[in-house]
């Protein structure tokens, strides 16, 4: 193994232990979308009977995509505030003092986010097979989602991290988060664009959220699509590549300001 | 490229925020091998040079090298050569004492049959074997410390910097601390550069000191040679009752040149140095002064400080008096 990849995954598994390691810190985030998943699929289980709703066998199969992409959201602005704790408690001074690559400080947070979110994926598709939830693309279907899902979060991941190479500040990281949440919701994941009109379903529509949780959408209720899972993927890609981008340009940023 | 191997060397170093000059052109050669303190209060300008010299600050102006390389040209090479611990001990609450060293190594390149070797002679070294597998949050101040020494010196670094590394800790974790560096410094010739706003420390554990303040170096050379020069020893003696000060007074004259002291007591700078205490003494006895008290003070660091800046190092701790050489312990 190679010295970068060897650094590579000693601060990916860095970033995932401390992850778990602080349980307060990381099941909130895991149970905020499995409860919302609990109660609306409660709540609205008979809007799968409106007409225009996409063919699904209960609201749970149509949710299943949107808790797996909130979840994703959140365990990943987390691992951005973490990088800003990193910053303030001077720990990312230890890294740079050494003469670890300069880009395996970024790749290993965002790679943690990519093994947390695939993992916390399964672990939503698990939670709702208790609850009756069966995914028409099977296995397959499953780990498209999932991966995708762990993109998706990769991508946020390096999002937020630019935010906190940015700013060096965990709260400024999570003052971004209203911003993230509004995206969420001005967009196809909770409801149907199909039911949707006016000047939101525009949004919606204009809304890359919209067309990555649809595609992930298609593998559960209609079954494998691999062009759906493409646009998908070519999303969950472009968030991945706009926030490596942003995140590589703020590190390189505090670098030449720092050292 | 100046100097190699252990030597750190600096030119002119300017490090300015804003309009804020930090550091205001500092010059430096520290010998390899060397225990380097660099003694000053908070905000004199210590941290800002040392992060320049670890490469996590780039200079305003002038160069430096350390341990051969230039500190901006060649960031890597100097990284690869140096330990660095910072002030406040950057390590990770959530992570064990093991898993840093194993996280270190890597960061360092270092194989991971070699690292776990290596790692457990550092913690035995620094004794934290016991305490290994414990996370770092539940660690006290001094085992932190020592835990970050040991991070610092995972690849055997040519050249350990250490920015206040006893800061906070209480004196018998100072002391033991100081330990490990001189042990350190003996056995592997690990250059040591340490920067404390303790007179005691830079007196006690430094070869030589830099006094920095304002950004400003304003002294430098070993600790003994900067007292020297800053005068000589005071030596105080406070009367029995009913005994005559002023004829305590005239025998010491003949000692040096009298001082002001408080009422009931004389007090002279003894030209002779502290070694001629044992005179005075013999010549009060001869004179049939009672004496209550005898007090000798000798000069600090604080007083080539204040000679210095016209000002006592702040957050400083008492210096007692006891001859140069002499741990006190």
């Amino acid at each position: 193994m190679s010295v970068a990849v060897a650094q590579y995954a000693a601060l990916s598994r860095r970033s995932l232990v401390t992850t778990i390691r602080q349980p307060r810190a990381f099941i909130p985030p895991i149970l905020f979308p499995l409860m919302f998943m609990a109660l609306s699929s409660a709540a609205f289980d008979r809007t799968t009977q409106l007409p225009g709703f996409p063919p699904s066998d209960s609201f749970l199969q149509f949710l299943i995509c949107t808790t797996i992409v909130q979840g994703a959201l959140f365990a990943s602005i987390a691992a951005g505030s973490d990088m800003a704790h990193d910053i303030e408690e001077g720990f990312f001074d230890r890294l740079i003092a050494s003469p670890v690559a300069r880009t395996s400080i970024l790749a290993g947070r965002v790679m943690g986010s990519f093994v947390f979110g695939f993992f916390q994926a399964w672990f939503y598709f698990g939670v709702a097979a208790l609850f009756g939830l069966t995914v028409e693309g099977g296995f397959l279907g499953m780990l498209g989602v999932t991966i995708v899902a762990a993109m998706f979060a990769a991508g946020i991941a390096s999002i937020a991290s630019a935010f906190a190479i940015r700013t060096g500040s965990s709260e400024a990281v999570l003052g971004a988060f209203p911003l993230l949440f509004s995206l969420m919701f001005i967009s196809g994941l909770f409801f149907p664009r199909t039911l949707m009109d006016g000047w939101f379903k525009t949004a919606a529509t204009i809304n890359p959220l919209s067309h990555m949780v649809e595609g992930m959408r298609a593998q559960v209720i209609t079954g494998l699509d691999v062009s759906e899972w493409l646009s998908a993927v070519v999303i969950a890609a472009g968030f991945f590549v706009v926030g490596l981008t942003l995140a590589s340009l703020a590190l390189r940023r505090r670098l030449s300001v720092s050292s | 490229m100046q100097g190699t191997d252990g030597h750190v060397v600096a030119e002119g170093l300017v490090r300015r925020f804003g309009t804020i000059e930090a550091v205001a052109g500092i010059d430096l050669v520290i010998a390899p091998g060397e225990i380097f303190g660099f003694l000053g209060p908070n905000g004199a300008g210590k941290s800002t040079t040392v992060r320049m010299l670890t490469t996590l600050l780039r200079p305003t102006a002038g160069r430096a090298w350390v341990a051969g390389y230039d500190i901006v040209e060649q960031s890597d090479a100097v990284r690869r050569s140096i330990g660095v611990a910072l002030q406040d001990a950057a390590i990770d609450p959530l992570m064990t004492g093991r898993e840093l060293l194993a996280l270190q190594a890597v960061l360092h390149g270092i194989p991971r049959s070699a690292s776990h070797d290596r790692g457990q002679v550092l913690l035995e070294m620094v004794g934290l074997t016991g305490a290994a597998d414990r996370r770092v949050g539940t660690y006290s101040g001094g085992m932190a410390r020592r835990l970050d020494l040991a991070l610092s010196l995972i690849h055997e670094p040519q050249v350990l910097f250490l920015d206040e590394p006893t800061t906070g800790l209480d004196p018998n974790s100072r002391f033991a601390m100081w330990e490990e560096l001189r042990k350190l410094n003996r056995e592997r010739g690990t250059t040591v550069f340490l920067t404390t706003q303790y007179m005691e420390e830079a007196d006690e554990l430094t070869g030589r000191v830099a006094i920095i303040d304002d950004g400003r170096i304003v002294a430098q050379g070993t600790p003994a040679e900067l007292k020297a020069k800053v005068g000589l020893p005071t030596l105080q003696v406070t009367m029995g009752h009913g005994q005559d000060a002023i004829g305590a007074e005239s025998i010491l004259m003949r000692f040096g040149e009298p001082v002001p002291a408080p009422p009931g007591a004389a007090a002279v700078r003894l030209e002779g140095g502290a070694s001629g205490v044992a005179a005075v003494v013999r010549a009060l006895d001869e004179g049939k002064v009672l004496l209550e008290g005898l007090e000798l003070h000798l000069p600090t660091l604080d007083d080539v400080f204040q000679e210095a800046t016209g000002r006592r190092l702040e957050g400083a701790e008492p210096v007692t008096a006891e001859p140069e050489g002499q741990p006190q312990r």
